[in-house]
């Protein structure tokens, strides 16, 4: 689903790489912790996989398709292929519940009667129901996170990519939307999470890929946070 | 693609960028205006020469007793020279059509033309008045060909051309028409700077909303489309503001303060108005459209 062979990304205004020769192959369906210090590379990582940057060595492929041919009108596209969920929620402000999460199917164009319908079901599948008209400030924070997870999930993508997506959140917060995402992952979607959260990955035993400087220092299934074990 | 999208997001976007939203608005206006006051100027020069090409025509004089041109040897022109003049004028394909005036008819035009001042007809007598040709050319601009081609005749004093009195008129028209497009055209560079940088504040007040729809896989088109059309709507109104100043400028301008003031010459009609109008649409849309589209090829990369 996911591969990268022997992908490096220099900034421009940076001399050393961000990424250094990385290779990682992520299966259908699989759950991998990206972990590893700041400046390890994990927002890099994600970045290429959404072609928001591109490598400036190796090659990325994404849900079978080469990046680097892959023309500038068709990014679109990939990208409806991929949810993506952050450590501060991006919610608009200014629309409810209900039109955060149907602003994402709005904006690509599908029919007024088919968002009215999923919505709601999504919704409920994060465990929103009956809140789909309040605002995003007069939720929790992990409530608002779940409309994260919903827009990310509503247009049923078959990558769901999570930067940090416990990092504002508290302790009894977080377990909540690790089972949310664990859950979202036994539908068949691939779950690729950066965080820096080693209760969570200690506890849910998936697969860890550890960078640091750039590089790839470990790649471990059923791993844990830390080195070891 | 759903129309009431865009059409909230339009909206949006307005309001909140409300004043760079009015400047534009006045700029475009009053640039489109302008420029199309210079097209109207263009369109009264072309109706005044449709006017007054009409009735100019040019004079062949011929020699009188004791006159002093170099074809005449001091001596009236003779009854064959004349004939053969009138002939030749005739046959030439420039001309139109050509009369001859004797002296006793050019004197009771005279009278005719100045029968206000009784001194200066009591000072003139039919003697005084030369005799010529009266030609009317087929295309008044070619006078020099006409002239070039008789001036050495026999019997042939001086050829004037009455369109040269109104070349200096035409002149002073042409060159205001030129200002009017050289302030025209700054003023659009203006209107289109200040589009640009409206499109750019839009585009980074709603950044919030763009980014998320870069990432959940919006289009381009729909992504760009509701600030695209933001600036095009600004032209829009614009040129319609445009259209009204310049059916004001018609109506009160031209035909309550010239025409009752000026009543030898032609002027602009409305016909002439709706023709530049459409002009000032098609500018207006145009360049806030270019303008808006470059703007988020800098500033909203997907």
């Amino acid at each position: 689903m996911i591969r990268l062979e022997h992908v490096s990304k220099t900034y421009p205004a940076s001399a050393r790489p961000a990424l250094d020769d990385v290779t990682v192959d992520i299966e259908k369906g699989e759950f991998v912790f990206l972990v590893g210090s700041s400046g390890s590379g994990k927002s890099t990582f994600l970045r290429l996989l959404l072609k928001e940057e591109d490598p400036t060595g190796g090659r990325v492929h994404v849900a079978g398709k080469d990046l680097a041919r892959l023309s500038h009108w068709k990014v679109p596209a990939l990208r409806r292929s991929i949810g993506c969920v952050f450590q501060d929620f991006r919610l608009l402000p200014n629309k409810t519940v209900f039109q955060n999460v149907a602003f994402a199917l709005e904006v690509i164009g599908k029919p007024q009667h088919q968002i009215s319908k999923v919505v709601p079901e999504v919704l409920d599948l994060v465990g929103l129901e009956g809140k789909s008209k309040r605002m995003p400030d007069e939720l929790s924070g992990g409530e608002q996170q779940r409309v994260a997870v919903a827009r990310a999930f509503v247009n049923r993508p078959m990558i769901l990519i999570a930067d940090e997506p416990t990092g504002n959140l508290d302790p009894s917060t977080r377990v909540g939307i690790m089972k949310l995402l664990d859950r979202i992952n036994r539908t068949g979607t691939t779950v690729v999470m950066a965080t820096h959260d080693a209760a969570i990955v200690d506890s849910m035993r998936r697969r860890v890929v550890e960078l640091s400087m750039g590089k790839v220092v470990r790649d471990q299934s059923r791993g844990v946070y830390g080195h070891g074990a | 693609m759903r129309a009431s999208f865009v059409l909230s997001e339009i909206g949006i976007g307005l309001r909140r960028n409300l004043t760079m939203t009015i400047a534009g608005v006045i700029t475009v206006a009053i640039s489109l205006a302008i420029f199309g006051a210079g097209l109207l100027a263009q369109r009264q020069v072309s109706a005044m020469k449709d006017f007054w090409y009409d009735k100019v025509e040019v004079s062949i004089y011929l020699c009188g007793e004791g006159s002093k041109g170099p074809n005449c040897n001091g001596s009236a022109v003779t009854p064959e020279q004349r004939t053969q003049l009138l002939e030749e004028v005739g046959a030439n394909p420039l001309v139109e059509k050509v009369f001859y005036e004797s002296q006793a008819q050019a004197y009771e035009n005279f009278k005719k033309q100045f029968k206000d001042s009784d001194d200066l007809i009591q000072n003139v007598t039919p003697d005084a008045l030369p005799e010529s040709l009266r030609v009317k050319l087929k295309d008044p601009t070619k006078y020099e060909d006409l002239a070039s081609a008789f001036i050495d005749s026999p019997g042939v004093e001086e050829i004037q051309d009455q369109k040269a009195l109104l070349d200096p008129f035409f002149r002073v028209l042409n060159r205001l028409q030129l200002v009017a497009w050289v302030v025209a055209g700054i003023q659009i560079l203006a209107a289109v700077l200040l589009i640009g940088n409206t499109i750019r504040v839009a585009a980074f007040s709603r950044r919030r909303e763009t980014g998320i729809m870069r990432l959940v896989g919006a289009s381009n088109l729909y992504i760009q489309l509701p600030f695209l059309l933001e600036g095009v709507l600004v032209g829009i109104v614009g040129a319609a503001l445009a259209a009204a100043g310049l059916a004001a400028l018609k109506a009160v301008l031209v035909d309550r303060l010239l025409q009752p003031m000026l009543k030898f010459t032609a002027f602009v009609g409305w016909g002439d108005v709706f023709a530049v109008i459409p002009w000032l649409f098609v500018l207006g849309v145009g360049l806030t459209g270019i303008s808006s589209f470059f703007t988020l090829r800098r500033h909203l990369r997907v």
